[in-house]
């Protein structure tokens, strides 16, 4: 993947999120007084807000798997992990695979898991 | 002016004799005048034979003495010790992230990889003139400040990015002769020099942080540079090449 799509990506999907955020915001700030159970839930239950919401939740995965992947190939590499000790070094490219697979798991389960709420 | 005794606190490393690298203290006589810490170190090495560092032209051009001096990475040749003295103390160690040959002496081989790979060189292959390539004083001006970095790598050994990733990630030095050859309007590679940067370590590892800028003993910006070329990764390549040639 060339490195200008990544960085496009995880700009892009922080504008989403940014977006959600402001709609999510904007009706919190122009419900007239309390916001009662009533209006939240037909709020979150309109098709938009359901739409809105899983779009956003992809994007935030996206996001933050940018996010983790570019901590991983920092700091989890041969070279990193050997400054603190070499044996960890041996084994180093192995943890950042299982680092990133245990995130993308995570991911999966955590979407899966919000479509299941927001839809089902 | 600075008390009648210096302390300097010096990085000693001999991987011959030493299992570790320590820091060694020195006490000096205070200088009469204000002097470079190069000129600190000449000093030392008056007391202790043993203490290697490089230099060669004492005057900024070279770039062979470039170290941390405390805890900011510097040429010795052309920082007063009145700039960086903190309480009498002055704290020398090599350039951060490389391997250590020797108490000051880094080896320098993946930060000059990085700069080959870049190809710091001219390429155009279309007939050369009888005299030279002639340019408009308006693209000479797109060099400056790029074309007068000495290679002494204080910038790409204060960024994490360069210290994470030396193999992959092509340091803001190398990546402003980078720019420096995709600027000039001599240079008919632009294509071929942008391919090669545009995997995502290269010059996407940099993040923005300006150490690189906050270091430059020559006040140059690599980080503005690195703007450059993503900007130039993110247009259509083919508009870019137009616009050169135009």
């Amino acid at each position: 993947m060339k490195g200008s799509m990544i960085w496009n990506l995880q700009r892009y999907s922080s504008l989403v999120i940014l977006v959600y955020l402001v709609y999510v915001s904007s009706f919190i700030i122009t419900t007239q007084g309390p916001i009662s159970f009533f209006d939240w839930t037909k709020f979150f239950l309109s098709f938009q807000t359901r739409f809105f919401t899983s779009i956003a939740c992809i994007f935030m995965l996206l996001h933050a798997y940018i996010g983790l992947w570019t901590v991983g190939t920092d700091y989890l590499t041969e070279r990193t992990l050997g400054f603190l000790n070499k044996s960890l070094s041996k084994i180093a490219n192995l943890m950042r695979k299982m680092y990133l697979f245990a995130f993308v798991m995570l991911g999966i389960v955590y979407l899966v898991v919000i479509l299941y709420i927001i839809w089902i | 002016m600075f008390g009648k005794k210096l302390q300097v606190s010096l990085y000693r490393y001999n991987p011959e004799e030493d299992k570790f690298p320590y820091m060694k203290k020195y006490t000096i006589d205070k200088p009469e005048r204000d002097i470079m810490v190069l000129d600190l170190l000449h000093l030392l090495k008056e007391q202790d034979q043993s203490v290697s560092y490089r230099r060669s032209c004492r005057e900024g051009v070279c770039g062979s003495d470039g170290m941390n001096i405390n805890g900011k990475n510097g040429l010795a040749c052309i920082t007063p010790i009145s700039s960086v003295i903190k309480r009498n103390k002055i704290e020398l160690r090599p350039l951060p992230g490389l391997p250590v040959i020797r108490d000051l002496v880094v080896d320098m081989t993946e930060f000059y990889a990085q700069y080959e790979k870049i190809k710091p060189f001219l390429q155009n292959e279309t007939t050369a003139p009888e005299q030279e390539r002639l340019q408009s004083p308006e693209e000479r001006d797109k060099l400056d400040g790029l074309y007068e970095c000495i290679l002494c790598a204080c910038c790409s050994t204060s960024c994490p990015s360069f210290w994470w990733n030396p193999d992959k990630f092509v340091g803001p030095a190398a990546l402003l002769q980078a720019y420096r050859f995709l600027a000039d309007s001599r240079d008919l590679k632009t294509e071929e020099r942008l391919d090669a940067l545009s995997d995502p370590f290269s010059v996407y590892r940099c993040h923005g942080i300006m150490n690189c800028v906050n270091v430059c003993p020559k006040g140059l910006n690599p980080n503005k540079a690195i703007g450059e070329i993503k900007s130039m990764l993110h247009k259509n390549k083919k508009d870019i090449i137009a616009s050169d040639r135009i």
